[in-house]
C-alpha cells in the first residue's frame, strides 16, 4: 500500500491504495479539493458564504454537491427533531470555534436548518437568515467522493481519511485504531467495507461568558461536553460522521436512524466493524 | 574516597511516556516528481537573515523554525519548498509547490511525527529525525496507521504555508 496525505478540510486527509493504483489518488485528492473549496467555512468564495450573505426568500446558486450535502442534513434535522443542524454556526462563531471575520452582525442569523430550502438540484432558498457550518458533515462526504473516485478508476482497494473520518473498501480487513477522548489509543478494530467516524471533545473546550464551550452543540444551541469518544459505522461515511454527534447526545435514536443506513454506534468494546453482514 | 556523581536526567527522560509514532509518506524526491512532473528542479538554498526572518514573522504572523530555507527552482518558474511545522504534539515536515507566479500549486505532507510530553518542542529530539528523512529505516507510505478519533487540526501546516507564502514573496520573488 501506498499512502498519501495533504492538509484539506481543516484536517489532514490521507488516501491509501495498492502501489499499482498510486495514479488514482491525485483524482482522488482533487474531489476532496474541490469540497474544501465549496463548503469550507474559512473559504470566502465557498457556497457557505454565498449562504451566509443571502438575503430571506431569494434563490442562491450553490454547487451540486452542497445541495447533495444539504439534502442529507436536511433529512437528518427531521430525523433527529432538530438535534442534527447545520445553522449552528452562530454558536460556533460566538463561542469562538469559527473565525469571526467574513461573518457581520452575527445576531442576525436566527434561521435554523428548517429556513433552508431545496429549490433544485443547484439552487437553494433560505427563510430567516442562516449561518451554515457543515463541519459535522462534509467530511463524510468528502471521504465518499474520493472513495467512488477511486472505484471510478478500478481501484481494487483503498482507505481515505479524513482526519478520523474514515471510509475502507476492497476484500481486505483494514486495522483502524481508536484514539480515545484523552488522546490515547486503546482499541483497534478490524474494518472491512465500512465507514468509521469518530468524534470526542474533551480536550477541545474553551471558556466564553462563565460556560465551557465545545465544538459540538445540542438541542437548544447548548454546548454538548461528552468526556468519551463516540464511533460510530456506517456505509457511508456521511452518516458515520453525522451521526456521531447525534450519538453524543442520544444514542438510542441514533441507533434507529443508523438501522436505516446499515450502521451502529460502535460499543466500547473489541469487534470487528464491518458491513459484510449488512450487505 | 570521590563519590562518583551519576548523571540521571536522561534516565528520567526515558521513563516518561514516549509514545513516539511517526509516518513518512513521502521523500522530497518523490513530492517534486509528483508536485512538478516533468520539470527539472536545481537546488536554490537560502540562509534567512535576522532582518528576512523578522519581516516574515510580521508578514505571516508566524516565525520561522530555522534560517536555512530548503527551495528548489523549477524550470517552468516555479518553486519547490520543503519546511517543517511543530504543534502540541506532532511535528510535520511539508512541501508547498508555488507555480511561477508565486500561487500555491499543492501542498502535500512528507512525514508526520507524534509524540507526547514536551519532546516535540526540543530541537534536539527533532534533531534526531534530520537527515533520516529520506527514510531508510522506515518504509515510505507502508507504515500507516489509520485512526479514527476528534478530528485532527491542520492549523499548523495551514499556518505553516501561510508563512512560506511571506518568506517567497521577501526572498524568492525576485529572485532571477
Amino acid at each position: 500500500m501506498i499512502t498519501r496525505c495533504r492538509p484539506l478540510l481543516g484536517t489532514l486527509v490521507e488516501i491509501s491504495v495498492p502501489d499499482e493504483a498510486v495514479a488514482a489518488i491525485a483524482p482522488a485528492f482533487d474531489a476532496i479539493a474541490h469540497i474544501h473549496a465549496r463548503m469550507s467555512f474559512h473559504e470566502p468564495a465557498s457556497d457557505l458564504a454565498r449562504l451566509r450573505a443571502a438575503l430571506p426568500g431569494h434563490s442562491v446558486a450553490v454547487g451540486r454537491e452542497t445541495v447533495a450535502v444539504l439534502r442529507m442534513a436536511l433529512a437528518l434535522h427531521r430525523a433527529t427533531k432538530g438535534l442534527f443542524d447545520v445553522t449552528i454556526g452562530r454558536q460556533l462563531v460566538s463561542s469562538g470555534f469559527l473565525p469571526r471575520d467574513s461573518v457581520e452582525h452575527l445576531g442576525r442569523f436566527r434561521g435554523t436548518s428548517a429556513d433552508i430550502a431545496i429549490v433544485d438540484d443547484t439552487h437553494v432558498r433560505i427563510g430567516r437568515r442562516v449561518l451554515i457550518d457543515l463541519g459535522g458533515i462534509a467530511k463524510g462526504h468528502a471521504v465518499d467522493r474520493a472513495i467512488e473516485v477511486l472505484m471510478e478508476n478500478g481501484v481494487p482497494m483503498g482507505l481515505v481519511n479524513a482526519g478520523g473520518d474514515l471510509r475502507a473498501f476492497g476484500d481486505r480487513d483494514w486495522q483502524v485504531q481508536l484514539r480515545d477522548a484523552d488522546d490515547v489509543v486503546r482499541l483497534a478494530v478490524p474494518a472491512r467495507n465500512c465507514a468509521i467516524a469518530s468524534s470526542a471533545n474533551l480536550l477541545n473546550r474553551r471558556r466564553h461568558r462563565g460556560a465551557i464551550h465545545g465544538p459540538h452543540v445540542g438541542l437548544g444551541r447548548q454546548p454538548v461536553l461528552v468526556d468519551e469518544r463516540i464511533t460510530v459505522v456506517a456505509e457511508w461515511c456521511i452518516i458515520a460522521d453525522a451521526m456521531t454527534k447525534v450519538a453524543m447526545v442520544d444514542p438510542i435514536l441514533a441507533g434507529q436512524i443508523l438501522d436505516a443506513y446499515k450502521g451502529y454506534v460502535l460499543p466500547n468494546a473489541p469487534v470487528a466493524a464491518t458491513m459484510a453482514k449488512a450487505v | 574516597m570521590k563519590r562518583r556523581v551519576y548523571h540521571t536526567a536522561l534516565l528520567a527522560a526515558l521513563a516518561a511516556p514516549s509514545a513516539v509514532h511517526a509516518t513518512v509518506y513521502m521523500s522530497a524526491e518523490q513530492a517534486q516528481a509528483v508536485m512538478f512532473t516533468g520539470e527539472v528542479l536545481r537546488p536554490d538554498f537560502r540562509q534567512l537573515t535576522n532582518d528576512q526572518v523578522s519581516a516574515i514573522r510580521k508578514a505571516s504572523g508566524e516565525a520561522p523554525l530555522r534560517h536555512d530555507l530548503k527551495a528548489w527552482r523549477a524550470s517552468g518558474g516555479g518553486w519547490f519548498i520543503v519546511d517543517e511545522v511543530v504543534g502540541k504534539h506532532e511535528f510535520i515536515t511539508f512541501a508547498l509547490a508555488l507555480d511561477a507566479s508565486g500561487a500555491v500549486k499543492s501542498v502535500e505532507i512528507l512525514d508526520y511525527r507524534e509524540a507526547y510530553g514536551s519532546q516535540v518542542r526540543d530541537p534536539r529530539w527533532r534533531a534526531q529525525f534530520t537527515g533520516k528523512r529520506a527514510g531508510q529505516s522506515l518504509q515510505l507510505g507502508r507504515d500507516v496507521r489509520n485512526i479514527s478519533g476528534a478530528t485532527l487540526s491542520s492549523k499548523h501546516v495551514t499556518d505553516g504555508v501561510r508563512r512560506l507564502l511571506a518568506t517567497y514573496a521577501i526572498v524568492l520573488a525576485h529572485a532571477g
